[in-house]
């Protein structure tokens, strides 16, 4: 038994707890190759024109994994917070996936909503499970074991200081999963906290590899996945007292918690077109102003020319030497 | 000899080259049209520098800047290589040293440099759309049959501008067709256009940006009396056009070239004059290593790759010398 889960979108925060549970109840895992080309074309050729970039991403990956998998994991995370809520087109996923992918293999659903109580995210799970074996007990251990793991790999990444693809590196040995992009000389000069959607930050393609380009300048980088959850909130409140998107809330926090921390500068990372950011990211900006802090905010979307983006990071990090040297 | 320091500012529209003395001082500038074609524009500026120079002159440092910045940067032997922002402010402070926001629109960009005790704390670049730069104004002027020049001094004779819509140079134009067709002189049109081009740069690239005065305008549309009369109404601050506006980038990045070479205190890598006569050849292919099909664009000479671009991966970055370096 294979079970699909697409490189995209919730893959750089839930790979490794989906990896167990579903290895747990004995099937396979199988994910797709970093973004490329052929994806983005085979996905936005899908998708209405107005669609944003990640989305179009997503199902280019659906696209690319459906003829290599039994079964396709796609979750609908609706809310993992009280009051705090996730972008429409993330809780419509499963359904959007139906219908932009018919070639896609049965779809294994699960509800997160914290908001409908802990008993109806349990019995979730026990349904997901019920399609992979009739034991209730190994669903319960598999479901345990796999919190676990996400803790530990959420930990490992605000411990290390690393990227997902890093850890997810460390913790399977590049088993089944993505190669990281070795940078030999950083870890030297200034730091630049990059914030952003995860799904924007570490896919190579989507951000134009923005995090390599400024780690061979030299630049320490920080994201928001370094953060822990206390600074991620007290960072929120800091900025705007409170958050309604919870990718926003990430976003917002971890620009609070940057901005008011020894980091040299923040560079803001959007899609074009998502609708939370522009609200969320002008927020950040505004408390930039206010603190006087270095900030750049880049947009990214199917435009593949690199010039522009260069020309900003480069003059980006220049600013800051210079501002240093003085 | 004299010492100079070459700066080569390289923009999508057009190429600008100065040379600076010891105490930099402006000794030659020349502003061209690169007209698609970088690498004979930067050897044609070069022929005119040699024939220009009566006294023999010795190249102690090159920098680069502009959009074709680093293939500048290969065919001279750069000893900088500099982004537009860096290059424009250093150019900027050089000339007034107090000045706390810089406005440049080039051809295919504007952008806007926030500086604070001559040190830059922001910027703001237009993005992908090309509203509102010089590009548009030449297509605008060709459009009515004028020379650039000329409806720059027509538009100052308007006192009563048109309202145009400026967010977009495609509801622009159609804005400006139809306030034509509906039988507006010209020149109130072009008043009315500038005054659209501002409100969009102030509006877009100049978003949530404190505008202190001094305010320097610089960059080829400053050529532009129409657009200087605009900002000076919309701002209500004297905008100040320095002198050289057309190649402060240029000047920038030939000052941070002397900086860069009293710093090493090396040698210039500078190529020699000779590059204007090589035969440079400049292709592109599609790389097949992955599904990206990456278009990749090199530079050759004598058949050997002096460098390549446009990859997503470092694939192709390593050039023939390179190669030739590490098996050695």
């Amino acid at each position: 038994m294979r079970v699909g889960f697409p490189g995209a979108l919730l893959y750089y925060q839930y790979y490794p707890l989906c990896k167990t549970f579903f290895e747990l109840l004995g099937a396979e895992v199988v994910t797709t190759p970093p973004t490329n080309r052929e994806m983005v074309t085979a996905g936005s050729s899908m998708m209405v024109a107005e669609t944003c970039l990640p989305v179009k991403v997503f199902m280019g990956h659906t696209i690319y994994l459906s003829d290599k998998c039994d079964y396709m994991f796609v979750p609908a995370v609706r809310c993992v917070e009280k009051g705090v809520y996730n972008c429409s087109k993330f809780l419509g996923l499963p359904d959007m996936t139906r219908a932009v992918v018919p070639e896609c293999p049965p779809i294994l659903e699960l509800d997160v909503d914290v908001e409908k109580g802990k008993g109806n995210l349990y019995r979730g799970i026990y349904k997901l499970g019920s399609r992979l074996t009739h034991n209730p007990f190994k669903v319960k251990r598999a479901a345990e074991e796999a919190w676990r793991v996400h803790h530990q790999y959420v930990d490992y990444m605000c411990e290390w200081g690393q990227t997902p693809l890093e850890v997810m590196d460390e913790m399977f040995g590049g088993n089944g999963h993505r190669q990281v992009d070795k940078v030999e000389k950083f870890l030297s000069g200034d730091s630049i906290a990059l914030i952003g959607h995860p799904y924007l930050l570490y896919d190579a393609y989507v951000s134009n590899r923005v995090i390599l380009r400024l780690r061979k300048m030299g630049i320490r980088v920080a994201t928001p996945e370094m953060v822990r959850e206390v600074d991620l909130h007290s960072g929120t409140v800091a900025v705007d007292g409170g958050a309604y998107w919870s990718y926003g809330r990430d976003l917002v926090g971890a620009g609070g918690y940057y901005l008011r921390s020894d980091v040299d500068g923040v560079i803001g990372v959007m899609a074009f077109c998502c609708g939370p950011d522009s609200l969320m990211m002008d927020t950040v900006r505004r408390y930039a102003v206010r603190l006087k802090k270095p900030f750049m905010q880049l947009i990214v979307d199917e435009h593949t020319a690199d010039a522009g983006l260069i020309t900003r990071l480069e003059a980006f990090v220049d600013m800051i030497h210079r501002n240093k040297r003085r | 000899m004299k010492p100079v320091y070459l700066g080569v500012d390289v923009g999508s529209v057009t190429t600008k080259i100065v040379t600076l003395d010891e105490d930099d001082q402006l000794l030659f500038s020349t502003y061209l049209r690169t007209e698609g074609n970088p690498v004979v524009t930067i050897q044609h500026g070069l022929r005119e520098l040699s024939n220009v120079s009566h006294e023999d002159i010795e190249v102690c440092g090159v920098g680069t800047t502009g959009s074709a910045r680093y293939l500048a940067g290969v065919i001279l032997g750069a000893d900088i290589v500099k982004n537009e922002i860096t290059s424009q402010a250093v150019g900027a402070l050089h000339y007034i040293p107090d000045v706390h926001t810089i406005m440049e629109i080039g051809g295919q960009d504007s952008k806007i440099i926030i500086v604070r005790d001559g040190i830059v704390v922001d910027f703001g670049m237009n993005t992908v759309c090309a509203a509102g730069t010089g590009s548009f104004l030449d297509h605008q002027a060709l459009r009515l049959n004028m020379d650039i020049k000329e409806f720059s001094s027509r538009s100052l004779l308007s006192n009563n501008p048109v309202r145009i819509a400026g967010r977009c140079t495609v509801f622009a134009e159609s804005d400006m067709i139809h306030k034509q067709q509906m039988g507006h002189p010209v020149d109130d049109i072009l008043h009315g256009l500038c005054q659209a081009m501002v409100r969009n740069y102030i509006n877009n690239v100049g978003l949530g940006k404190e505008i202190l005065p001094p305010v320097v305008f610089q960059g080829g549309v400053a050529f532009n009396q129409g657009i200087l009369r605009a900002f000076k109404e919309e701002l209500g601050v004297d905008v100040i056009v320095p002198p050289h506006h057309e190649v402060t980038g240029a000047i920038g990045v030939a000052l941070l070239a002397h900086e860069e070479m009293e710093v090493t205190k090396g040698e210039s890598k500078f190529n020699g004059f000779n590059v204007s006569m090589a035969d440079y050849h400049t292709s592109s292919f599609e790389c097949h290593g992955c599904s990206n099909r990456c278009e990749i664009a090199q530079i050759s000479l004598d058949g050997k790759v002096l460098a390549r671009w446009g990859g997503r991966c470092d694939k192709w970055e390593r050039t023939d010398s390179e190669k030739e370096e590490t098996k050695v």
